[in-house]
């Protein structure tokens, strides 16, 4: 990663500067919104089995040590995913487990853990009625850099 | 079928911190070009790079008209792109998602 951002600082014209936009692990939570309330079903405990987003921020913070970019300006906010059933959410998961899975890492306990918020999220969306909404909340970084 | 951010908090971000007007830019794991066409009208020149040939295929086939010779995609890494390309040629380089 930090190869990658040298390469970046190569490509940029001295004036110009770079945006950074990248997952913060803690925190990914499955939710049913209903009218204007928000419950919690779970935690998808995203850090405990992830590629490590946060190497990205640790590849910044070296990058600004080593004195190549510094930091001008920096940022949260939440990307939201909505889902027409748990079914899906469910479907679409285990396909992220497999493909963001840190290598050698096992992964039937995440696919049990999201599976289980599935299930949970299915029996709440049918008490809830038709209006109730499944979503996903993921936490996101931006930063912008400018080279030095 | 999913709906990915309807809130636009992603786009709202990126605008709240770049200036894209008459900047060459560069877009780093441009996927389907997902984000791409909501800020190529602003810049004046878009390269998009990204690893994936079936992504980059889907991507320009769903170039919109009015982005046609703006934005130019490549199915490339970020090191292979790099490899071939003159230092100092881009005022803007988003990475996005890609850094991890």
């Amino acid at each position: 990663m930090v190869h990658a951002l040298e390469e970046i600082h190569r490509l940029l014209k001295p004036n110009g500067f770079l945006i950074d936009i990248h997952p913060v692990a803690e925190h990914s939570t499955i939710e049913i919104h209903q009218n204007g309330k928000i419950n919690l079903v779970g935690d998808l405990k995203v850090h405990q089995w992830c590629i490590d987003f946060a190497e990205a921020d640790k590849a910044l913070v070296e990058i600004t040590r080593r004195g190549t970019f510094t930091v001008e300006q920096k940022g949260n906010f939440d990307t939201l995913t909505y889902y027409d059933s748990a079914t899906e959410m469910n479907t679409a998961l285990k396909e992220s487990i497999h493909k963001y899975v840190r290598e050698g890492e096992p992964v039937d306990e995440e696919v049990s853990h999201v599976e289980k918020l599935a299930a949970q999220a299915d029996g709440l969306l049918q008490t809830a009625g038709g209006e109730a909404k499944l979503v996903l909340r993921e936490k996101d970084q931006i930063s912008r850099l400018k080279p030095m | 079928m999913s709906i990915l951010d309807p809130e636009k908090n992603e786009l709202r971000a990126l605008f709240e911190f770049a200036d894209f007007k008459d900047k060459h830019v560069l877009e780093i794991g441009c996927g389907d070009g997902r984000l791409t066409w909501h800020y190529a009208d602003k810049a004046a020149h878009v390269t998009a790079i990204e690893p994936s040939p079936e992504q980059v295929a889907a991507a320009k086939e769903n170039i919109p008209d009015t982005l046609q010779g703006k934005v130019e995609f490549h199915a490339a890494t970020l090191e292979e792109f790099a490899a071939k390309s003159a230092p100092s040629i881009f005022d803007l380089i988003i990475l996005s998602y890609s850094l991890c």
